[in-house]
């Protein structure tokens, strides 16, 4: 079911999943390209979990997706800000599920907890962003206009403490980690469901756990 | 060097082209040092070396500068190998 919420800079699409009771996960993807690489995988656990009975909702943020923001007006405090409208928009208990730098995205909600894959810092953004663009022609970053002051936010952007899943590949800190490959690394969009279903086991025991 | 540690490194160099590419394990575990990469394999274009050098910074938690990027770096699969254990071991 698709919906809509308002945050100050306008109104934006928000895809349903699940019963309309209980707490709501509230789901954020990367920013920029390795939004389209995840997308089906995101959706994928998101309808896991509903099967697992537990609700959730995929907002479109400013300037991503179909938001019809231009890319040069992002800024981390509206991202913050809308992401924190959408969860407020689904009036019962919020958890943010968050995949790579959609973890940057979840500080300003009101959440019952926040449970982030891969998460990525706003500083390893920035690199990344930094490398896209000299690979292209150096002027704008893969096809995305980006403001000076966007990427000085950025160099300044980290994530909120979380329940923390990471491949076993990646040797940063996590409080658990899962076998497969990094679909966000992926020129061609791919899907990985026998990793989603194991992801939406550990965010439907983590949610239980938390609801007491 | 550590013998054990060029073979791990070799090992992850090995996996992130599996994994950023999208290539068959079959395929890479059929790389030799002279196999060449960068203007041989379709799948390596540039943004794509972009996402293999960052994926191998993150999985040997290393940095590498930009100036240190050239061809030479990845002619070869060796070549790229040997660069990622002198950051990694060196």
């Amino acid at each position: 079911m698709i919906q809509a919420y308002d945050w100050a800079g306008g109104r934006e699409a928000m895809l349903r999943f699940g019963p309309d009771t209980g707490p709501v996960l509230v789901a954020a993807l990367p920013l920029f390209e390795e939004a389209n690489r995840t997308r089906t995988f995101l959706v994928t656990i998101l309808r896991a979990l509903a099967d697992r009975g537990i609700a959730s909702a995929l907002p479109d943020l400013p300037a991503q997706g179909d938001s019809l923001v231009p890319t040069r007006q992002i800024a981390i405090a509206n991202l913050r800000a809308a992401f924190a409208d959408a969860a407020r928009a689904t009036g019962r208990p919020a958890y943010s599920v968050a995949i790579r730098s959609g973890a940057l995205v979840d500080g300003k909600a009101i959440l019952a907890g926040r449970w982030h894959f891969s998460p990525q810092t706003g500083p390893e953004l920035l690199r990344e962003l930094n490398r896209v663009r000299q690979a292209g022609d150096g002027g704008d970053f893969a096809g995305n206009s980006l403001s000076a002051a966007f990427l000085a936010e950025l160099d300044n952007s980290d994530v909120e403490a979380a329940r923390t899943i990471r491949l076993d590949s990646d040797p940063k800190n996590a409080d658990a980690r899962v076998t497969g490959a990094p679909l966000w690394r992926r020129a061609e969009p791919d899907n990985a469901p026998a990793l989603a279903a194991l992801l939406a086991d550990d965010i439907a025991a983590w949610v239980r756990a938390c609801e007491g | 060097m550590q013998p054990d540690g060029s073979l791990e490194v070799e090992n992850t160099v090995r996996a992130v082209l599996r994994d950023v590419l999208g290539l068959s394990a079959e395929r890479v575990a059929a790389f030799r040092a002279d196999t060449p990469l960068f203007g041989a394999l379709p799948e390596l274009d540039s943004l794509a070396v972009a996402g293999v050098l960052t994926e191998i910074e993150d999985r040997l938690g290393i940095l590498i500068e930009d100036d240190e990027v050239d061809g030479e770096m990845l002619e070869s699969f060796g070549s790229l190998t040997r660069f990622a254990a002198a950051k990694a071991l060196g």
